[in-house]
């Protein structure tokens, strides 16, 4: 994954090495709680942001809609801990997630709630719903930990899980923070992260009780305290995705944009010191695109809409906008 | 063949200097050739460039700011749809003018730094302009404009790499050229003074990879082909990117090409920048391949270096058309190890600076004497 942390991120590198000899239960919970402390993504500066109230619109709605993707990721997830499950208890206990987000019916559950939150925000839930604007940061992170979950035991997938004993709390300030800044979303569009206020610590109970009573040894400590980071780390970067997708892009200041009779119909070349980017008429239309007003996000939701049947529009897009950045004929704009 | 396309111009607006440098890249008898392109004419040859595909325009010299109409003229080059790039010593009017030729269309600017003290510019190019030059382009960087800067190398100051690298990073260059003196004109006849000792290359490109390591800023470093073994790709190919338009109008493949006796130029004033790149025998004689021989002909390494530089060819041969001796492949390529035996001979000869300008600029006559330089 991405993995790059922002500035301002709690300590980078991995802290929690295999305690010594086995931890007590007390002991071993205090250390999950502590890494939740110190990673979590309550303190990205997006997040930060966010309940601080400083979003725009623009950067709200990319935050909902590349945040469902990461949405759809979890009844996967669930099923493969499930998958993973002997103990009829557990997975009694574990099935209700799946119906926590998927609902027992169309129109019901936690996927559905976050449409309705898309659609709170002044999104079209279809374009949601379709996935084809994730960014590919944003994707890369949700899979990773689908990945994680099926190439890891359950003891350790379980322990991924507990960043939903730190997920109540974050609902219950970002509920105080829409309501206090973002009045513009209807309260209808609040409804999954007070449905959240309620399961997640539910379920953070029965899966820190299982992580307690299953991680004995000192080794088997070590590996859940690392899921748990490795859980964080991949929040973290949905968020450095997210964050980078919404700062604004514009053609560099020194950048030429012409057209040229070397370039295909409808491109043209991009001049700068020293050298000249040929562009094809996606190329120029995407750099016409970037005038300062979005981000990466917006480049690929445009882009998306514009080539309603092409295929992984966002990996092009964000290729092509790497490039770009990296050639000096794109810049952030702020 | 097809015309390639052109991509480049380097406008050689004058070749009035307050600089000496003894590696000027200005023709010999500079002086005697006139300045006789107004801005009208530059307007018209900049149009005529961009239609035939040019991307990048270099305003160029001698030091282009000596002229009052430079304004006007970085108009026309922007108006023509030109990325203007100004390359100058950045003394004299330079500073003042910066802001207008920015307001204008400029959009980036070359500085030349001949060394980093006043002892060693005094030596190569007669005086130093230290404090000017670098609040020239500290004014480059607050016009928000791309700044480079060029250093030309040779014997004495090939020692002060990392120093011009540390001056480059200070000023915020994006961007330090380190030439190597390419032995022409002026500084072939200054090799003695100028040539690198044994040991002062490999020295300096290990300072280049370290500086290259810690990043921040574009590092070109150019071995001289003299000694590289190798011949330069001179200009990308004969006539195949590049036309030098010089004061007078005459349109030419290189700096240095009207040293080659009988190749016959034209005059953008008389036939116009297409016709000139196009059609003049001259521009044609060294295009593409038909005219290599062996060892160039069938040389895989034909489409890297183009068979080298013509203008070196004739000048250590007396056949343009041969390989460039500096290749290691050419038969000729022991006049080169001969000359640079004798160009490390001690004593180290003080350099000869280029003489000073001619003053009268604009004599009548003067396309009548251009074209007289062509036969």
């Amino acid at each position: 994954m991405t993995g790059r942390r922002s500035e301002g991120s709690p300590a980078g590198g991995r802290a929690a090495a295999a305690p010594a000899s086995p931890l007590a239960p007390e002991e071993l919970e205090a250390r999950l709680l502590a890494v939740l402390d110190e990673r979590y993504h309550h303190r990205h500066p997006f997040n930060l942001r966010m309940h601080a109230g400083e979003l725009s619109p623009e950067e709200l709605r990319c935050w909902v809609r590349n945040r469902y993707y990461y949405q759809t990721r979890i009844p996967t997830k669930d099923s493969v801990i499930l998958a993973k499950a002997t103990d009829p208890a557990f997975r009694r206990e574990w099935v209700r997630r799946l119906h926590d987000h998927d609902g027992r019916a169309p129109g019901e559950g936690g996927l559905e709630l976050w449409l309705r939150l898309a659609e709170a925000v002044g999104l079209d839930r279809d374009e949601v719903a379709g996935l084809r604007a994730v960014l590919p940061g944003v994707r890369r992170a949700c899979d990773a930990y689908v990945e994680f979950v099926a190439g890891h035991d359950l003891l350790e997938s379980v322990a991924a899980s507990l960043t939903e004993r730190a997920a109540g709390e974050i609902m219950r300030v970002r509920i105080e923070a829409f309501r206090r800044h973002y009045p513009w979303v209807a309260s209808e569009g609040l409804r999954y992260f007070e449905t959240r206020t309620e399961q997640a610590p539910r379920d953070a109970r029965f899966g820190l009780a299982f992580v307690l009573e299953h991680a004995r040894t000192a080794e088997a400590q070590g590996r859940v305290l690392r899921a748990l980071e490795r859980k964080c780390e991949i929040l973290w970067g949905l968020l450095d995705a997210v964050e980078e997708g919404s700062r604004p892009l514009r053609v560099a200041s020194r950048v030429l944009l012409r057209d040229h009779p070397a370039a295909p119909p409808g491109g043209g070349m991009a001049v700068l010191p020293e050298r000249a980017v040929e562009l094809n008429a996606t190329a120029r239309e995407i750099l016409e695109l970037a005038d300062g007003s979005r981000g990466l996000d917006g480049l690929v939701v445009e882009m998306a809409r514009r080539r309603p049947g092409a295929e992984d529009v966002a990996g092009e897009v964000d290729a092509f906008v790497r490039e770009m950045l990296h050639l000096g004929v794109l810049e952030h704009a702020a | 063949m097809s015309t390639p396309r052109l991509l480049n111009l380097v406008a050689e607006l004058t070749y009035r200097c307050p600089l000496r440098c003894a590696y000027c890249s200005n023709p010999l008898d500079f002086a005697s050739v006139e300045e006789c392109l107004g801005a009208e004419d530059w307007r018209a040859a900049f149009r005529q460039a961009a239609g035939l595909g040019a991307l990048h325009v270099g305003l160029s010299g001698g030091e282009p700011t000596a002229r009052r109409d430079l304004p006007e003229i970085v108009e026309a080059a922007a108006g023509a749809g030109l990325y203007a790039h100004l390359v100058t010593a950045g003394v004299g009017r330079a500073l003042r003018i910066l802001p207008e030729l920015r307001a204008r269309g400029l959009r980036s600017v070359q500085l030349s730094i001949q060394d980093v003290d006043d002892e060693g510019a005094r030596w190569i190019a007669g005086r130093s302009h230290r404090e000017e030059k670098l609040s020239f382009a500290r004014r480059v960087r607050e016009l928000g404009l791309p700044l480079v800067l060029n250093a030309v190398l040779h014997r004495r100051n090939l020692g002060r790499v990392r120093r011009f690298v540390e001056l480059a990073r200070e000023l915020g260059a994006e961007r330090l050229e380190l030439a190597n003196t390419q032995y022409h004109g002026f500084a072939l006849l200054n090799r003695g003074a100028l040539l690198p000792r044994p040991g002062q290359l490999a020295e300096a490109a290990a300072v280049v990879a370290e500086e290259r390591a810690r990043g921040g800023i574009e590092i070109v470093f150019v071995l001289p082909d003299l000694l590289a073994g190798r011949p330069k790709p001179c200009m990308g190919g004969w006539g195949r990117k590049t036309a030098v338009v010089r004061p007078d109008g005459l349109v030419l493949p290189c700096h240095a090409a009207t040293s080659i006796p009988g190749l016959e130029f034209w005059s953008v004033k008389e036939r116009g920048l297409v016709a000139c790149w196009e059609e003049a025998p001259g521009m044609n004689a060294f295009r593409g391949e038909a005219w290599m021989r062996a060892p160039c002909a069938g040389c895989d390494q034909r489409h890297r270096d183009f068979g080298g530089c013509r203008c070196q060819a004739f000048a250590l041969t007396g056949d343009a058309a041969v390989a460039d001796p500096a290749c290691a492949l050419s038969p000729h390529h022991p006049a080169v190890l001969r000359l640079r035996e004798e160009a490390l001979r001690e004593p180290s000869p003080e350099p000869r600076l280029r003489g000073p300008d001619a003053s009268s600029s604009s004599a009548p006559g003067a396309v009548a004497r251009s074209f007289s330089r062509q036969s």
